[in-house]
């Protein structure tokens, strides 16, 4: 195994509001060349976790380090962070290759050099035309891409994305952060990027930290945190699930024979439970009442009452969507289907 | 939409005229007046004559108390913007208790009337002569209503700015101060202009304040038209009013061309 020195590191960082404890002690390292996602629901410090990286909110505990430098206590416009607000926070005043060139000016870099490195970063962004207007002239798509533009056009030593397209149309995310993730990989940036949104998360990131009431809950690839979830927040949060606690193993505690390998909690993703007409026949296989059925284009998905009053959801092939609400169904899966959860909360 | 050719349209546009009659009406009648051949002020003028335009050009003390007023109102124009944007920059960039009374502490001047104010300066000027009197102590007492009207103007002008703005100048590498110098002042700038233009006017029209604390050396234009007004009811001082009309008319034509712009 190469030993490469991360280029980002927290050390036990931390920020509390009086007795709020915004981000508890936070253990974190980013890679060279890595997107990392800060993966939360709102509130849970990841925004905060971001700002106490670029600088605007100053940590009440830990340590940061860029390139092995301790950047704790440095000023905002010291830091070599280049960051893309949820806002955009475009200066109105400027054009498109003023906004783009702001930070090298500020760097002192020769006018000549500027022009290139604007008119490199513009090309590469496809802005090519706009240089002259100003923000409220572009669309926000465009508008993004400026704002992108601005923060890497300063090499900066990580890219702080906050909640980056969380502004766009849905039809326009899609591309916009697959075009994103490209210039990431091409250009070997370091990133950390903030999102509440689990699939974008999941799309474009290397590693996904999943944060909750300001702590972290795990750390890992999207395929870890989805196949290997580390605590019942990170199985609900991170995809659908269902979750079932057993304490002999056997049964689930609302009395549904789980057949799992032992006890604790369970978790069994809706995509590997199967739906047939047949009666329940032992463990794996609990039968119920069709109540929701929903066609999702490329599948289908399924609510299954069960006697005991839970409701189990279940996703299959559009056929799924067939079934008549209010018809009988039995769900079946197997025993490699059940994961284990080894977190409680 | 109410359709102005109905009833009620019809309504609504004879109320549109009328208002403008009201208000535009007293200065149709001093502008008329001001051509009269008359030695009096007399309306609807009997004959034409610009004798009252040169007669008030060609009197020094017109002439002073313009100047006076433009002194006057520069300065408290300028230093009405200054204390004022600083003020509205820490009302809302910063949380500290007591933020909302400040607030309500700074514009408090803006409801009193102006005799009163004028009246209350007199008096503790009298106990307490902090500024020497003249044009001093009146640009003093000008900036207890300008910078109100300047706060007014820009308190909601600062809270449309994006605070990422700042932030973003400085994750770019400008430090605090001339990430505001950057950014967040160009973008304030029309409310700027307007909040100084505000304040200019203020200070150029008032009479009370200039009248109980000004010199008579230093009397600005509304002091010396006040005075006229009182002695002498000839169409000069209709004529030296026609001429601050205009003036204040090319100012809102030129503020109106600068915000469009």
């Amino acid at each position: 195994m190469t030993t490469v020195s991360p280029e980002l590191v927290l050390e036990g960082l931390a920020r509390r509001y009086g007795s709020t404890t915004a981000v508890a002690r936070m253990d974190l390292a980013v890679k060279p060349g890595e997107l990392v996602a800060l993966l939360g629901p709102s509130g849970c410090g990841k925004t905060t976790t971001l700002r106490m990286v670029a600088g605007f909110v100053e940590p009440s505990e830990g340590r940061i380090l860029l390139r092995g430098r301790d950047i704790t206590t440095m000023p905002p416009h010291k830091r070599d962070t280049g960051m893309v607000f949820q806002s955009y926070a475009l200066f109105p005043h400027l054009t498109v290759a003023e906004n783009i060139a702001f930070g090298l000016q500020r760097r002192g870099v020769p006018k000549p050099e500027a022009a290139e490195r604007v008119a490199r970063m513009v090309a590469l962004l496809q802005l090519q035309g706009l240089e002259k207007r100003l923000p409220k002239q572009l669309s926000g798509g465009q508008q993004q891409r400026v704002a992108v533009g601005r923060a890497l056009v300063i090499n900066p030593a990580v890219v702080l994305l906050d909640e980056p397209f969380s502004n766009l149309d849905a039809l326009l995310r899609e591309g916009t952060r697959i075009e994103l993730r490209r210039l990431q990989t091409e250009l070997g940036l370091t990133t950390l990027f903030v999102t509440h949104d689990q699939a974008e998360a999941m799309a474009i990131s290397d590693r996904i930290a999943v944060m909750n009431k300001g702590r972290l809950e795990q750390l890992g690839t999207p395929r870890e945190v989805y196949d290997r979830p580390a605590t019942r927040f990170v199985a609900s949060f991170i995809g659908r699930a269902n979750l079932f606690v057993s304490t002999d193993g056997q049964h689930s505690e609302d009395g549904i024979a789980l057949g799992a390998p032992g006890p604790g909690t369970w978790l069994l993703r809706p995509e590997k439970i199967a739906l047939d007409a047949a009666p329940a026949a032992g463990p794996g296989s609990v039968a119920g009442t069709v109540e929701v059925v929903s066609f999702l284009g490329t599948g289908a998905q399924a609510v299954l009452r069960l006697p005991g009053g839970r409701a189990l959801l279940v996703e299959g092939p559009a056929a799924l969507a067939d079934l008549r609400p209010g018809a009988p169904a039995t769900a079946r899966w197997t025993r490699p289907d059940l994961t284990l959860i080894p977190g409680e909360n | 939409m109410i359709s102005l050719r109905s009833p009620f349209g019809w309504v609504l546009r004879l109320m549109a005229v009328l208002t403008f009659i009201y208000l535009l009406g007293p200065l149709f009648v001093i502008v008329a007046a001001s051509f009269s051949d008359t030695g009096y002020l007399a309306f609807p003028p009997q004959g034409f004559s610009l004798r009252w335009y040169r007669q008030a050009l060609g009197d020094v003390r017109y002439l002073n108390g313009f100047f006076v007023s433009l002194r006057l109102a520069g300065t408290v124009a300028v230093l009405s913007l200054v204390i004022g944007t600083a003020a509205a920059v820490a009302l809302t960039r910063f949380r500290f208790p007591g933020r909302a009374l400040l607030e309500a502490i700074f514009l408090s001047p803006l409801v009193l009337p102006g005799l009163v104010l004028a009246v209350a300066l007199t008096l503790f000027y009298a106990a307490h002569p902090v500024a020497p009197p003249g044009l001093p102590r009146l640009i003093i007492s000008h900036l207890l209503v300008g910078v109100p009207l300047v706060l007014r103007v820009m308190l909601p002008v600062l809270k449309r700015v994006d605070p990422a703005l700042e932030e973003a100048a400085q994750n770019l590498g400008a430090p605090p101060l001339q990430a505001f110098f950057l950014v967040t002042l160009p973008a304030l700038k029309p409310g700027l202009f307007a909040a100084a233009a505000l304040a200019f006017i203020f200070s150029f029209d008032e009479v009370e304040m200039a009248l109980f604390l000004g010199s008579a050396r230093d009397a600005p234009l509304t002091v010396v038209l006040y005075g006229a007004a009182q002695m002498q009811m000839d169409p000069t001082v209709a004529a030296v009013s026609a001429m601050l009309i205009l003036l204040a008319l090319i100012l809102m034509v030129a503020q109106q061309a600068y915000a469009n712009r």
